[in-house]
């Protein structure tokens, strides 16, 4: 079991970490969930709840897109209310991660 | 555990939804082991990746149900969508069953106070004409009135103030719920044969 300090950061950081990923590029859940499953470790199912959230609150839309092989992908992609929240997020995350890093004495 | 087993757990935790959601998040997930199955992974290890389906049909019941209930204010869409929160097991039910009860009997005592005011009301303007009382008929059809639109405007202000409890409660329940028990790390795959 690890730390709960670890996981608590971890859970604050996932919606900014998939609105990043989003704002480079549209995506579908499967590479959502590997891309964040290897860099921070996160559960992949979780990436399904957090999907179906964002959509609720405006934040992402989906799109169909036609695959080659097997049935059609459903991708992701930001709305204008998801560049801003991430927008608002980043400068959040930034001021506070300066800020802890100021306390801990590192440049 | 197996992909089957995963899928048949996960359905057993979505029941009661409508139909369609259940059918949109099982989807999502035969998709996840379609593509994961097709990188070369094993049924297991996707499974185990993929975390506890029990846990993550809890989040997803909640989802759905507040979903429903930003679509549609009507008390049942209310009722899903608290016992929802509730099953998460973020929220203490035993610390906050008291305050919940309390508050719910002064909202529906509130409620019956504006019910039984807008009842006499339509009473006194119907019947007061044909009392004789104190100012003539005029008097009693403005009082008549005057009761109705009381009892009305009370009843508004109840429902406003039930939809903002259910929203607080809804908040609460999901903030502790991400903060408190987060499924961040896959589960270990023993707990898996054991429950």
């Amino acid at each position: 079991m690890p730390e709960a300090i670890d996981i608590q950061l971890k859970k604050g950081a996932l919606d900014l970490c998939v609105l990043a990923l989003l704002s480079r590029g549209d995506s579908y859940a499967y590479e959502i969930a590997s891309r964040l499953s290897e860099t921070i470790g996160m559960g992949e199912g979780t990436i399904y709840p957090l999907m179906r959230r964002m959509q609720a609150d405006g934040l992402v839309e989906t799109y169909l897109v036609e695959s080659s092989a097997g049935p059609s992908r459903k991708y992701y992609r930001l709305t204008a209310a998801g560049q801003t929240s991430f927008a608002a997020q980043k400068d959040a995350w930034r001021s506070f991660a300066g800020a802890v890093q100021t306390i801990l004495g590192e440049p | 555990m197996t992909r089957h087993d995963f899928i048949a757990r996960l359905r057993q935790g979505l029941v009661g939804l409508p139909l369609q959601a259940q059918s949109d998040i099982v989807a999502d997930y035969e998709t996840h082991f379609n593509e994961g199955l097709a990188a070369g992974r094993s049924e297991a290890d996707v499974a185990a990746a993929l975390g506890d389906p029990d846990r993550l049909a809890r989040e997803l019941r909640t989802e759905v149900g507040v979903q429903r209930w930003q679509a549609q204010r009507n008390p049942e869409a209310a009722a899903a969508a608290v016992f929802a929160v509730l099953g998460l097991g973020a929220i203490d039910i035993l610390v906050l069953l008291p305050i919940l009860i309390t508050v719910v009997s002064v909202l529906c005592a509130f409620g019956i106070v504006a019910l039984v005011g807008f009842v006499a009301g339509a009473f006194v303007l119907a019947a007061g004409p044909f009392a004789h009382g104190p100012g003539g008929i005029g008097a009693a059809l403005l009082t008549g009135l005057g009761m109705m639109a009381g009892g009305v405007s009370m009843a508004s202000v109840v429902t406003l103030v039930s939809i903002g409890l259910v929203n607080a409660l809804i908040w609460y329940g999901r903030l502790h719920y991400r903060l408190l028990k987060p499924a961040i790390d896959p589960q270990p795959v023993g707990e898996f044969a054991a429950s």
